[in-house]
């Protein structure tokens, strides 16, 4: 078997399309590496500068009084950008990079302007990043996700599409399977040969693409990262042994190569380029627009139906504590359904891409851009891990406000009004920093399902070329 | 003779399996692609009316001139099926502001679809022809000369008194022939899907468009043919011919077009210009507070603050400076809603009224004023790096497809651009309305006690998508150039023939 696997290599690399390939992927990896290498530290200053001034924000406010801080909050929450980045872009422009804090409404004030009811923060999720003004052509970004997904899968239907047929042809098939070689040894060879060779121009234009990224001073690639690294790379080499395995299938059926490669290349436009978009629109068509009535019915009920609750306690003439509760319970209230709304509304929108990313799923293309985004950090996954940090620090803020006021003596422990909190300025390292981190283990456990539905294409297409093979008079 | 070659020739490729192939996988994926386009046109038109439904409440709610909330929606285009372009890309709601000068650039999106769903891929008839027909171009090429050259048939065809130009033509036109058949098959009916379906209206001018599509994906798939048959002329071997003929696919469909916009770097970082153009628009804003102050302050009645000295029973008033850097938009926004008064405060408002007759034209003016210092930033910023993106672009013939379709579908820069100058003047014709009423020194502009304003004698706001002449100007440069392509691959291939040894 080794024997037909290094002839097969000896073979591929002296032909015209192996030097092709390297030239080619080199070129795409070094574009990969300068691009991001020429964007990454804008995005990270970016991200930094908004992180430094939502800060600020904490620090004033802790500074100032608990009770600043349980009214407006901690500063906007920003997504930390991923230093893998340039391994799967993503859709990361058409999603929004904040969860904002909104500021507290006001709900009365009088003739001067003074603010008589004033609630408290609330996170809200914008929609999606309005800083995308691109009129630009239509194309789609030069990263991993892209060279693997389209180009890499070319590759290998390029190396396989001949493997069987062009012997054939040759007659040197028939030779080959004279010799007392079992026939599966001869498709695993084969199989062997052509993975292997693609995986060199490809590991050669990885390296310089990591040489290139990883010198820079200006990136920063922790050791997580190059964990992440590697278990793309052997999701690419999975991903090519699918297209490999589908050359085989095909080239061992089909009598002529030139047959055999135009089926291929239309397989692989089907499967590659219309499926994806295709799918996604059809997708995109169980999850209709909002119709004006819906809209209307939407529209603005919290408040009206809180003001009849406690219209009561807020308008007792002295201020007891008996008001102060009610205010307390009034502004908790608002704040926790305009949050619920906000939150449902983002349940209901993330249901309907997750429905569209399962549809979609069908086609490799979609399963390993999927795979590259989930452990490159990047996209929509990423997006709600993000939405979900905030979620939990919120929690955990809420909790530390009402732990610091029940410390203080002199408060009535009433939350979220001035009279019934502490207004003892707070020291702003106490206060819990928000922190965007990535779990290794929780990306795996979110990529299991698309990685084994990856390996069964795989198993598929490598069982049907066995059989195939098996059965094909020479 | 030429037209016994045409048809043998026509014979040779018509009965192969690859006809085949290429008739059903042309209609599987132009139908099944269509089917599917026509359904998500028809939901961006539905979030379209619920939009201008939507904006019609808003804008009658208002009960003073000042409030007024004036959104218009652009509609979808119903040929952006054919090539979306920009038509989903960019903002379809925009905002009029007698004090601020509409663009694209303020466009924001509706929210009556869900913005996620803008991660996935998404597809176009174009789309699928730039992929699928070039292929198909290729695969009937790449042994036209090469396999005959191995088979020897070429030099039986050449003993024969036929000059070398007559078989290339010959072989030229049966291949186009057999080419067109799915072309026209799929284009077909994909029209029958879209007469049937109830949203579409198309009119004669967009069937005229629709021509146009075609004769420009006619001209594309000849100019893939045309470079199959190049390296089918200089190569001796059909299995070179073909791989090189695959290699030239991916690199002109897959992998120039995204490498080139990846590669090329805006010549100066543009942050600098933005950073500098935007507080000049401040500064222009603070000028004209600066005199808004002044006219407040001179006036002993208003004591600073125009609403100051009047007692209401209700309503509301706002004032300040809409500020987004990142697209150089700066401008005052003000207004007022006041139910009633507690005491009749008729020479207050008078003293009010004669406040906002000074503001507001000075407002318009200053819009004007920073409008014609953003509108050339704005298109060195935007346009500029775009239209050099495109014609790096136009270095292969997918790109040159690929703009002249949407130059003809209406969903380019220029289509675009057209709705926001439409908007532009609709913005212009609100003023002229607002000075014919005397709105600005009217008392509705910032109170409702007397009398709610009446948004029926509003002009209306009405879009025509430009006129197919205009479309087909612009498209023209670009059918030309793939035109060119043709001719001159067409004369490679003649030269490299007639040189040729059999």
């Amino acid at each position: 078997m080794w024997h037909i696997t290094k002839r097969e290599i000896y073979d591929n690399l002296n032909s015209l399309r192996f030097a092709l390939t390297t030239v080619l992927l080199l070129a795409l990896m070094v574009t990969n590496a300068v691009k991001h290498l020429r964007e990454h530290p804008k995005r990270v200053q970016r991200y930094q500068d908004a992180v430094t001034e939502s800060l600020s924000h904490l620090t004033d406010r802790a500074n100032d009084s608990l009770y600043t801080l349980a009214q407006y909050g901690p500063g906007n929450f920003y997504k930390k950008p991923s230093p893998l980045h340039f391994c799967a872009n993503g859709g990361e422009p058409l999603l929004p990079d904040a969860v904002e804090v909104d500021e507290p409404p006001v709900f009365m004030t009088d003739a001067e302007g003074n603010r008589l009811l004033e609630g408290i923060w609330s996170l809200s999720y914008p929609d999606a990043n309005l800083h995308n003004k691109d009129v630009g052509p239509k194309v789609s970004q030069v990263d991993w996700a892209f060279i693997i997904g389209s180009i890499l899968s070319l590759i290998a239907l390029w190396f396989t599409f001949d493997a069987f047929s062009g012997e054939r042809e040759h007659g040197t098939l028939r030779l080959m399977l004279a010799n007392s070689i079992p026939r599966h040894t001869v498709l695993i060879g084969k199989f062997l040969g052509a993975l292997l060779s693609i995986s060199i121009p490809f590991a050669l234009a990885v390296l310089v693409n990591l040489l290139l990224i990883s010198t820079a001073s200006t990136v920063h690639l922790t050791t997580e990262a190059w964990g992440r690294l590697g278990i793309i790379f052997a999701i690419a080499l999975l991903y090519t042994s699918l297209f490999v395995a589908l050359g085989l299938l095909v080239s061992a059926r089909v009598q002529q190569s030139a047959v055999s490669l135009m089926i291929l290349l239309l397989t692989w436009v089907t499967l590659v380029v219309f499926m994806p978009s295709t799918l996604a629109s059809i997708a995109s068509s169980f999850s209709p627009a909002v119709s004006f009535d819906e809209f209307w019915q939407q529209r603005n009920p919290i408040e009206e139906d809180l003001w009849d609750k406690y219209k009561e306690g807020l308008w007792s003439s002295e201020l007891d504590n008996r008001k102060l509760r009610a205010k307390s319970e009034f502004y908790t209230e608002n704040a926790e359904r305009e949050e619920r709304r906000q939150e449902e509304q983002l349940k209901y929108r993330t249901s309907q891409v997750h429905r569209a990313r399962a549809i979609t799923g069908i086609s490799p293309a979609t399963l390993l851009q999927h795979l590259i985004e989930g452990f490159a950090g990047t996209g929509f996954e990423r997006h709600l891990q993000f939405a979900e940090n905030t979620q939990r620090y919120t929690r955990q803020l809420r909790e530390f406000v009402a732990d610091t006021d029940r410390a203080d003596p002199e408060s009535l422990h009433i939350l979220a009004v001035p009279e019934g909190m502490s207004k003892k300025p707070i020291s702003p390292d106490a206060v819990p920093r928000f922190e965007d981190t990535l779990n290794l283990s929780k990306d795996f456990n979110t990529a299991a399902m698309e990685l084994l539905l990856l390996t069964l294409f795989v198993l598929v297409l490598l069982s049907g070329a066995y059989l195939a093979f098996v059965r094909v008079e020479v | 003779m030429m037209l016994t070659l045409i048809r043998r020739e026509l014979l040779d490729n018509l009965m192969t399996f690859r006809f085949a192939v290429a008739v059903f996988i042309m209609l599987l994926l132009v139908v099944a692609n269509t089917a599917v386009l026509i359904k998500d046109y028809e939901r961006r038109l539905a979030g379209h009316k619920t939009e201008v439904q939507k904006s019609r409440e808003y804008m009658l709610e208002g009960k003073t001139y000042s409030v007024a909330e004036l959104n218009i929606d652009r509609p979808p285009n119903p040929l952006s099926i054919f090539n979306t372009g920009l038509d989903k890309r960019l903002g379809n709601e925009i905002w009029v502001y007698y004090g601020h000068v509409p663009t694209l650039w303020d466009a924001e999106k509706h929210s009556s679809q869900n913005p996620f769903m803008n991660i996935l891929s998404s597809i176009d008839i174009v789309f699928i022809f730039e992929g699928v027909l070039s292929l198909l171009a290729l695969i009937f090429a790449y042994d036209t000369l090469a396999g005959e050259y191995e088979r020897g048939t070429l030099r039986l065809v050449l003993t024969h008194s036929v000059s070398r130009g007559h078989i290339l033509l010959a072989k030229y036109i049966s291949a186009m022939v057999c080419l067109l058949v799915p072309l026209l098959m799929s284009l077909i009916l994909a029209m029958f899907l879209l007469t049937t379906s109830p949203s579409f209206s198309l009119s004669t001018p967009d069937f005229l468009r629709i021509g146009g599509i075609m004769v420009a994906s006619i001209a594309y798939l000849s100019a893939f043919y045309l470079i199959g048959m190049l390296i089918s002329a200089m190569t001796r071997r059909t299995s070179t011919a073909l791989m090189l003929s695959m290699f030239v696919w991916g690199f002109l469909v897959l992998v120039y077009p995204n490498m080139i916009v990846a590669v090329i770097q805006p010549s100066n970082p543009p942050e600098e210009r933005r950073a500098s153009v935007h507080n000049h628009i401040k500064q222009i804003w603070e000028e004209f507070e600066r005199e808004r102050k002044h006219f407040l302050a001179t006036d002993t009645h208003l004591e600073g603050d125009p609403y100051g000295n009047m007692r209401w029973r209700g309503g509301y008033n706002f004032e300040h400076f809409q500020d987004k850097a990142s697209v150089l938009q700066y401008y005052y926004y003000a207004g007022a809603e006041i139910d009633g008064f507690h005491e009749e405060p008729e020479s207050e408002a008078l003293h009010v009224q004669n406040y906002h007759r000074f503001l507001v034209p000075l407002i318009i003016d200053t819009a004007e004023h920073t409008w014609r210092v953003r509108k050339p930033v704005l298109e060195e910023l935007f346009i500029l790096p775009a239209t050099v993106d495109r014609s790096w672009l136009r270095l292969t013939p997918t790109g040159i497809y690929d703009i002249a379709t949407q130059a003809l579908a209406g969903t380019d820069l220029n289509g675009m651009q057209d709705f926001f100058t439409a908007v532009q003047q609709h913005r212009q014709s609100v003023i002229d309305y607002y000075y014919d009423k005397n709105a600005f020194a009217s008392r509705q502009w910032f109170s409702s006690d007397k009398e709610v304003v009446d948004w029926s004698a509003l002009p209306q706001f009405s879009f025509q998508r430009s006129d197919i002449s205009i479309n087909v100007k612009r498209a023209l440069p670009d059918l030309f150039l793939l035109l060119t392509i043709n001719i001159v691959l067409f004369i490679g291939i003649f030269l490299i023939f007639v040189r040729r040894e059999v």
